[in-house]
Parts: structure tokens; C-alpha cells; sequence
């Protein structure tokens, strides 16, 4: 929606791929939305432009789901922010995504190798 | 999704989503842009506000339901992205649905809604019976129904009713309304009160009380313009009458339109000379905690005694000395029932039959959608496949094509109610009078629930069928299966087989069945009604006999009728008469028939009487089988002559001729001279026995039998359509009364359409949806074979490159088309053998096994079925073999 740049950069990011993004993320402290947004867009270089259609709705659903907790704080340039941290549930559920991940980038290579390459 | 702007998560997240756009504008200024570019930037960086609120606020109802929305959503783009198929299935839906929504509310309406009266199931319907005379369900007389009233013990109340047509001269022009002519206790037991004004007093009820009446909210509009008309006078039947009240709109009974109530003025006083002359129905309230086996049994115990208690001798014949007519529980029993039953238990099992009907097409539509359904599935099987490696559970898959079928059954519920709206408003014109309770059919809250519950039904078992033989430890089978078009998969192709052969199955009832009833419908127009019914134009005139009180004045105004509207130009003849055939009331009359002697305990009983004028025969043309008609010789001062009919003959003088032998009704009146047999004219409908019938010259009435007919029917033998005669007869109506009204001025054909309408109106709805499942049916087939024929692509290549001839691939497809067919059809007929002879009670001249139509049927849906495969076999054949083989 938001985003302006074309091909890569806009690839829909697989359900749960997100989830694992931003509790691996996480696992650093507590961050907030738009803390987290620039953190994946920097460390993916750019790659992964996640949109805050898509980042909100995850964070809130974590939250529904009791794998982080948010909470409102003022951040050190004095802004009234809401906090989101990992859980303990969080922590596990991090093992799991890995190994599903584990499982997915295995998948993927395996179908997807030499035909669907072209494919947009 | 409601976005309640009370709940504080609401605020939170604004306040989070303005913290972001606050941090982005900072942290853009830190970058060195203008305050304003940052703010413009910041917003147009993080997207639509609304759709980020949106969606994320989904998320607070929990995974399961944000999974639900996501996927609906996402099955709707995927829909839209073939609409060929999402037309198909959606139109396919609609019909179904539609169908069903429709004539459910004609069932809801007319057999499921109560009546509207207050406690409606406690309102019983009364009638009697002659066991010995044929009549199992007659009228009572008024001395029955005030001592009923007086005596029982299980009613709150009880009235009698009896519906006639009133002339009410309004101003301008006169009109003709239905009318009820009621006992005291009638509206009591109903239990509606008066919109305005009151009922009738109980001094009013009673004999030589000032005239009142009782206008419908109906007529009081049309005639009186609504106007304050309470307390003041108006003309009915020719005479002044006080109006009391004014009923709420829609009351009557029995659905009849009454639009005036009169009292029957009776006092118990007089009840004797009441005796004998059964003309009311009666409606009775029972009693809190009163039964109707209590009441009934009660009515049991009073039958025993009723005679004794008037004072005469039960075993007494009629009508000798110590005889009184009352209610006997042998000869004369009184019965009674459920009011709603009577209504509308001659029409219920023909919407029962409709309504099954129906539940065929939509079970037709399900087996099509779970095809379709079931073809699509598995050109997505690859797609399954990479979604189950990801991990997706069957739940997850589940959801993915539930999600598909929620919105095609969304998508096609509500086209489907629009149909039914649509196709509701026709089908409450084209039922009009047919149908009792018409006037209550309406898409309401019960219909639109009952769709709601359809429709999940319908979406659960078309959506769900395709999904029992998917599961994710077979898909991952797909994946390596890299070639898609191999034959493997034969127990889809059996899925898919046997749906299109239950299709086909369900469609041969249906089409049996309307069969049936067309064949039905076609024997009833063809009834020989015993007349020359082409070039007839009728209509009735009601003399009020308050104004014309002299019976002669009564017989000389349709002798001046006849005659000067015989001399209009392309008028043939004209004639009069009492009762109208082909179907009209049964007058049941008391008889004497000389030299025999009465058996049983009641007078020999003629069916019908008949009053006409001369001419009557010619106009009509009924042949006589012996004898003559009444002629101009026939007068008042002449021999009393009378002429029966041939069924009459046939019970009263067999191997006699009875021409010559005399007739009397009664004992108070000459004897008639029977002058000729006349063939049978149908008096009570077509699709009836033809009764015994005794006409009378109405001339001779008043010296004979001291009264004249004041309403009676005019036949116009006429080259002229009626439209053309309606002037003339305007012209010579207004000459002689313009205060009396031209009643239902019509062709003959139109009243013989009229007498067969129901059975019309059942035999093109059920068509109607025989042609929806045919329709269905073929469009399975079609679908089927042409899935097959794609699949088999490759294989029909190889077989014509192998030399197979086009006509052997055109066979090959064909033989498969036909195979599912001559199945379904076999399996159809089995069923219909079976299902027709519940509708047996809707057929007339047909048997329910009648086996021309069976075969008519089942050639018929086979030759469907072929026409529907030649499509694919025609495409099969324009197979390039050397593309197809290339194609893998």
C-alpha cells in the first residue's frame, strides 16, 4: 500500500514468516512499532519493507495471543510510546517458529528451485 | 466490524499509530527536511490509517476470526478471478435458494402462520353431515346452531356465518360486495373488535330490529372515500341500513373478502320454524382447558338426546308426525375441526408438494456446486500441496475452501432472495383466488431465517463434500505427481460420477412430476362440461328483493333482459339462469318423485336445482337426450313442466323413459310434468362426479312455488368478444335499474379458466421447476464430461494419432455421457414410482404410475443428456494430437 518501491521490496511476507521477525526481533528488548519497522528494514538492508498494515495487526495479534505483552512508557526523547516485550509463552513460541521456518526455507527451495525462479 | 469508538483499545492505538507518524516526522527533520515535507512524508509512509485500524482491530477478536475474514477475503479475490465459474455457481445458488425461499413463503403464509384471530388454535370449525343423502360436509340450521350455542358447555362462544353478495350503492356507481350474514356470537368467538364504532347488539340480532351493518376497512374506503359514516345510513341491497362498525383491515373469514357483515336476525323463541334449512357454518371458541376430543365428545352425548329435548321422537322419519329435524348422531351428525384445518387442508398438500419440490431443485443445485467445487479443488491441488508443505494444518486448508463456499453462498443467498421477491410478487398474482391466505404471503422474518439456515446448510454440504477425500498427507503425493493430466483418481471421478447421476436421478422426479400434473391440467380443460362453452359471454345481476318484493316483477325483469338485449346486433341468444355452471354450490333439495314411495329417513334428494329461462337449452346448447327444453309455450298459466338431467334419469328412472312421470319439490307444491332429459352439465367443477339436476321454468316459479329468483346468472350467445358486447349491456342494464350493478361481465372460457386455475397454477410452478432442475441437470452433465474430456486431453490424442477415427472419439465421449444418464434416469424412475402417489390427491385422469409419462420422461431427460455431452464429444474431436502430446 504504502510502499513505493517495486519487485522485492513488496514480496507479501508468508503468515507467520512476520510473527518470527518480530519475536526474533524482540529477543533484544523491548521495542516499539515504528522502532521495529526501522530495525527490519535496516538489518534485512532494505530487502523486507514491512508495511504498518501488516505490523500492527501482527503486534496486536501477538498480543491477543499472550506471546508479547505492550506496555506505555516514555522513551528517553520523552514520547509517551507503547512498548511491546517478549513473554514467556513468547520464548517458546520463538523455538517453534524457528523450526518451522527451518521446515519452510527447506520446502520452498525444494519446489520452487529452478522453474519458479522467473515467476514474479 | 464494528469500530466502536468507546472501547479504550481504539484509543490506545491511535495514540500509538500518532506516535509513529510523530517519530517519523522527528526523526525526518533530524534528516534535514522541512517541517512540512516530514509531516506530508511521515503520513504518506505509513499507509492507509483507516485499513491499519481496521485490520488491526480485527486482531482483538482473536486468531480464529481474523484467520475467517482473511481468508473470505482472500476467497473473494480468488473468485473473481474466474467468473465464469463464480457466475455458474452463484446463478446456480440463487436458483436454489430462491426457489425454495419463495414457496417457503407461500407455505409459511398460507399453512404454517397462525390464523389472525386472537388465540387462534382454540377456534373450531362446525358442520354437519347427511350420511344417507351423500353429504359429508353440510351446513347447519339456525335452530341447531342457537341451541348448540344455548346448550354446550366446552365453547366460550359460538356463531354461525353464512357469505352471500350484497349490492351496496354507493354514490356513483353501484357495486357488488361479498357479504357475511352472521349469528349472535359470531364475532364474540372470533375476537376481534370493531376499529371503530361497535358489534351488533343482542336487540339487534334480533327478528324485526332496526337494519344495521358492519362495513370492512376495505369497503369503507373504496365505497366512502373513509369518511365518518358511523351512525349514518347506507344503501345495501336497496335498502337503508345504520352502520354500527367498522372492522380493522384484513379481518374476515374463511378468506372470502367479506367486505359488509349483516345480521341473520333469530330468536330462540322461534327456533321450530328454523328447522330444516341448512345454510350456516359455524365457528366455536373453546374453553380454556377444553379439548376438541372433550368437545367432541360432548357433541357425542348431546346428538344422543337432542331430538328428545325438542320434544320429538328420534326414531321418526322424516318429515311425519313427532319428527324434528335436529342433529342425530345416525342420519344428521354434527362434526367439527380445527378452523385452520379447514381452511387450508385442500391446499397444504399441494404446497407440501411444491415445497419438496423445491428441496429437489436445491439438492440438484448442491450436487452441481460440489462438482464445480470439487473440479476446482483440484486444479488447486498444486497450490494445496505448497500450502500444506508450509505447514498448514487441515484446518487451515479446511478454512481456505470453507472460505470459498461462504462467499459463493453469501454471493448466492442474496441473489437468491431477490429472485424469490421477485418471483414472489408474480406468483401471489398468478395464485390470486387459488390459494387461501394469499393475502399473507410475504418475505418476512421467518422466511428470511429459514433462507439464513438453508443457505449454511447448502454451503456446508456442497463446500464440504469436496473436502472428505483431501487430506494433506495425500497432497504432498501431488506434488511429485509433476504431471497433472494422468488418469490416476478414479475415486474422484466416482465422487464426481455419482453426484451427476443423483442429479440426474432428482431431476427425472421433478420432470415426472410436473408431468403429471400438466397431463392432469390438459385432462381438465378437456372435460366435456356438457355445454358449448366457445362464443359465451356471462354476468350476474342481484334484484334485491327488499325493492323487488313481488316475485312476478322479478321474473318480468329477466324476461325484459333477455329480450332486448336478444335484439342487439350480434347477439345471438340470451338466456338466464339460477346457478352458474361449471362449478357452483350444491343446493341439496328434498324431492318427490310420484308413484315412489319414500326410503330411508329422509326425502329423496336432488343434488341440484335449477331456475332458467326459456332459451336456456338453445343458448347454452345442451343437448337433449329425450324430450324438449322449455319453450314459449311454457308460461305461468301453463302445465307446470320440468326437465332433469341425464344422471338424475339414470338414478330415479332406470330403463324407464321419464318423460311424462311427475316431480314435485315438497309436498306444497304441484306436481311438475318432466318434459325432457337434458345431457349432464358439470355443476360442481370439472374434475367432479356430475350430480342429479332439476330444472324449472322460471316463469312458472312464483304460481308454483310463490318466489322468483332475484339473482341470477346471464348467458349471451354472442359472435362479439366481450368486450365488444360489454356497451350493449351496459346500455340495456342502465335502461331497466341503473341502480343495480353488472356483475363479473366475462367470456365463458375465462370462467372455465377460472375453475381450473389451481390445478394450473400448481402445474406451471411445478414445470417451472422441473425446467430449473433439467436446466441443472444437463449443465452437471455438460460439466462433467467436459472436465473429462480436458483430463484426458493427452489420452485422446494419442488414441487419434494411433489412428482412432473422430466418430470413435465422438462414440467414446457420447457412450460416457449416456452411461451416467440411462443410471440416473433408471434410478429417477424408481423414485418417482415411488414418490408420485403422494401427490395422487393433486392428479385427475392420470394414474401415478402412468406409464407414458414414465417413458415420455425418461427419453426425454436421455436426449438431454446426450445433447449435453455432444458438447464436449465435439470438442474431444478437435483435439491436435500432436499439440496434445506436446503439451506435457
Amino acid at each position: 500500500m504504502a510502499s513505493r518501491k517495486p519487485a522485492l521490496s513488496r514480496i507479501e511476507l508468508l503468515q507467520g514468516t512476520l510473527d518470527l521477525i518480530i519475536l526474533q526481533t524482540l529477543r533484544w528488548g523491548p521495542r516499539h512499532g515504528y522502532d521495529l519497522l526501522q530495525f527490519i528494514r535496516t538489518t534485512s538492508r532494505g530487502v523486507l519493507d514491512v508495511d504498518t498494515g501488516s505490523l500492527y495487526p501482527a503486534l496486536h495479534r501477538l498480543e491477543a495471543q499472550g506471546v508479547v505483552a505492550a506496555a506505555w512508557e516514555t522513551s528517553p526523547k520523552g514520547q509517551r510510546v507503547r512498548m511491546y516485550r517478549l513473554t514467556r509463552a513468547g520464548q517458546r513460541r520463538l523455538a517453534v517458529e524457528q523450526t518451522r521456518w527451518e521446515r519452510l526455507t527447506g520446502a520452498i527451495a525444494a519446489i520452487a528451485a529452478p522453474p519458479a525462479a522467473g515467476e514474479a | 466490524m464494528a469500530w466502536d469508538p468507546d472501547d479504550p483499545r481504539r484509543r490506545d492505538l491511535d495514540d500509538e499509530i500518532r506516535a509513529h507518524l510523530e517519530m517519523d516526522r522527528l526523526a525526518r527533520i533530524a534528516r534535514g527536511e522541512s517541517p512540512t515535507e516530514a509531516a506530508r512524508a511521515a503520513a504518506r509512509e505509513f499507509g492507509d490509517m483507516t485499513t491499519v485500524r481496521e485490520v488491526t482491530s480485527d486482531n482483538w477478536r482473536g486468531e480464529w476470526l481474523a484467520n475467517l475474514r482473511q481468508d473470505i477475503r482472500h476467497a473473494a479475490r480468488r473468485l473473481a478471478r474466474v467468473p465464469g465459474f463464480t457466475a455458474v455457481a452463484v446463478i446456480t445458488l440463487a436458483l436454489g435458494i430462491g426457489a425454495n425461499t419463495a414457496i417457503f413463503s407461500v407455505l409459511n403464509g398460507v399453512v404454517l402462520r397462525p390464523l389472525p384471530y386472537p388465540d387462534p388454535s382454540r377456534l373450531m370449525f362446525v358442520t354437519s353431515q347427511f350420511p344417507t343423502q351423500g353429504f359429508s360436509k353440510f351446513w347447519l340450521d339456525a335452530g341447531e346452531v342457537l341451541e348448540y350455542r344455548e346448550r354446550n358447555r366446552s365453547f366460550s362462544d359460538m356463531g354461525g356465518y353464512a357469505t352471500t353478495a350484497v349490492n351496496v350503492g354507493a354514490e356513483g356507481a353501484p357495486g357488488r360486495a361479498p357479504a357475511g350474514r352472521v349469528t349472535a356470537g359470531f364475532f364474540h368467538t372470533l375476537g376481534v373488535a370493531p376499529e371503530r364504532g361497535r358489534f351488533f347488539t343482542d336487540d339487534e340480532m334480533l327478528p324485526n330490529a332496526p337494519l344495521t351493518v358492519i362495513l370492512s376497512d376495505e369497503l369503507w374506503h373504496s365505497a366512502f372515500g373513509g369518511r365518518a359514516v358511523l351512525d349514518s345510513q347506507v344503501t345495501i341491497d336497496g335498502v337503508q341500513r345504520t352502520v354500527v362498525g367498522i372492522m380493522p383491515p384484513g379481518f374476515d373469514i374463511h378468506d372470502q373478502g367479506i367486505r359488509a357483515w349483516v345480521p341473520i336476525p333469530l330468536s330462540l323463541a322461534q327456533v321450530n320454524t328454523y328447522r330444516g334449512g341448512h345454510f350456516l357454518y359455524v365457528v366455536a371458541r373453546l374453553k380454556d382447558g377444553v379439548t376438541t376430543d372433550g368437545a367432541r365428545a360432548e357433541l357425542a352425548t348431546m346428538m344422543q338426546t337432542w331430538t328428545q329435548m325438542d320434544g320429538g321422537d328420534p326414531n321418526a322419519p322424516c318429515c311425519g308426525k313427532g319428527f324434528v329435524h335436529t342433529p342425530t348422531p345416525k342420519t344428521h351428525p354434527l362434526q367439527m375441526w380445527d378452523l385452520r384445518e379447514e381452511m387450508v387442508g385442500g391446499i397444504s398438500r399441494a404446497i407440501w408438494v411444491l415445497q419438496a419440490a423445491v428441496a429437489l431443485v436445491l439438492l440438484i443445485a448442491c450436487a452441481n456446486l460440489a462438482n464445480l467445487l470439487l473440479m476446482r479443488a483440484e486444479s488447486q491441488r498444486k497450490e494445496l500441496a505448497v500450502r500444506a508443505a508450509l505447514g498448514a494444518g487441515r484446518g487451515r486448508l479446511l478454512s481456505y475452501f470453507a472460505a470459498e463456499s461462504v462467499v459463493l453462498t453469501l454471493a448466492g443467498s442474496a441473489l437468491g432472495v431477490l429472485l424469490a421477491w421477485a418471483g414472489l410478487r408474480g406468483l401471489v398474482a398468478a395464485a390470486g383466488s387459488t390459494v387461501p391466505r394469499a393475502a399473507e404471503i410475504a418475505l418476512d422474518g421467518n422466511v428470511l431465517a429459514f433462507t439464513l439456515g438453508l443457505a449454511a446448510l447448502t454451503g456446508v454440504v456442497f463446500g464440504l463434500v469436496p473436502l472428505l477425500h483431501l487430506n494433506p498427507a495425500g497432497l504432498s503425493g501431488t506434488l511429485r505427481e509433476s504431471g497433472t493430466r494422468t488418469t490416476s483418481g478414479t475415486a474422484r471421478h466416482r465422487v464426481r460420477r455419482g453426484l451427476v447421476i443423483a442429479e440426474m436421478a432428482l431431476a427425472v422426479m421433478l420432470v415426472v412430476g410436473a408431468g403429471l400434473l400438466l397431463r392432469s391440467f390438459w385432462n381438465l380443460t378437456r372435460v366435456d362440461a356438457g355445454f358449448d362453452r366457445a362464443n359465451l359471454v356471462t354476468f350476474g345481476v342481484a334484484l334485491p328483493t327488499r325493492v323487488y318484493t313481488d316475485s312476478m316483477r322479478r321474473v318480468q325483469f329477466y324476461q325484459d333482459l333477455t329480450s332486448r338485449l336478444g335484439a342487439t346486433p350480434g347477439v345471438l341468444s340470451v338466456a338466464a339462469m339460477a346457478g352458474l355452471p361449471p362449478r357452483r354450490q350444491v343446493n341439496a333439495n328434498d324431492t318427490q318423485f310420484e308413484g315412489m314411495p319414500q326410503q330411508g329417513p329422509f326425502p329423496f334428494n336432488v343434488d341440484y336445482y335449477q331456475y332458467t329461462t326459456p332459451g336456456y337449452f338453445e343458448t347454452m346448447r345442451i343437448p337433449m337426450v329425450s324430450g324438449r327444453g322449455f319453450g314459449a309455450a311454457d308460461g305461468p298459466e301453463t302445465t307446470p313442466v320440468a326437465i332433469i338431467n341425464e344422471t338424475l334419469a339414470k338414478r330415479f328412472y332406470p330403463g324407464v323413459d321419464p318423460v311424462g312421470r311427475r316431480i314435485r319439490p315438497g309436498a306444497f307444491t304441484p306436481w311438475y310434468t318432466i318434459v325432457g332429459v337434458a345431457k349432464d352439465v358439470k355443476q360442481g367443477g370439472v374434475e367432479s362426479k356430475t350430480g342429479t339436476e332439476l330444472y324449472f321454468d322460471a316463469e312458472q316459479m312464483p304460481k308454483t312455488q310463490g318466489f322468483g329468483p332475484s339473482a341470477m346468472n346471464v348467458v349471451v350467445r354472442t359472435t362479439l368478444p366481450v368486450e365488444a358486447i360489454a356497451p350493449s349491456v351496459r346500455r340495456v342494464m342502465g335502461q331497466l335499474d341503473p341502480s343495480l350493478p353488472i356483475i363479473q361481465l366475462r367470456s365463458m372460457d375465462d370462467v372455465f379458466a377460472e375453475a381450473v386455475s389451481r390445478p394450473h397454477f400448481l402445474a406451471n410452478l411445478l414445470a417451472t421447476f422441473a425446467g430449473i432442475a433439467l436446466l441443472l441437470a444437463a449443465v452437471g452433465t455438460y460439466g462433467v464430461l467436459a472436465y473429462s474430456v480436458a483430463e484426458r486431453t493427452r489420452e485422446i490424442g494419442i488414441r487419434m494419432a494411433l489412428g482412432a477415427s473422430a466418430n470413435g472419439v465422438v462414440t467414446m465421449v457420447l457412450r460416457q455421457g449416456l452411461a451416467l444418464a440411462v443410471l440416473g434416469v433408471a434410478a429417477g424412475l424408481v423414485g418417482a414410482w415411488g414418490l408420485t402417489r403422494l401427490a395422487a390427491t393433486l392428479l385427475f385422469g392420470v394414474a401415478p404410475s402412468d406409464p407414458v409419462t414414465f417413458v415420455a420422461v425418461g427419453s426425454l431427460m436421455l436426449v438431454v443428456a446426450a445433447v449435453a455431452a455432444s458438447v464436449p464429444a465435439r470438442r474431444a474431436v478437435a483435439v491436435d494430437p500432436l499439440h496434445a502430446l506436446r503439451e506435457e
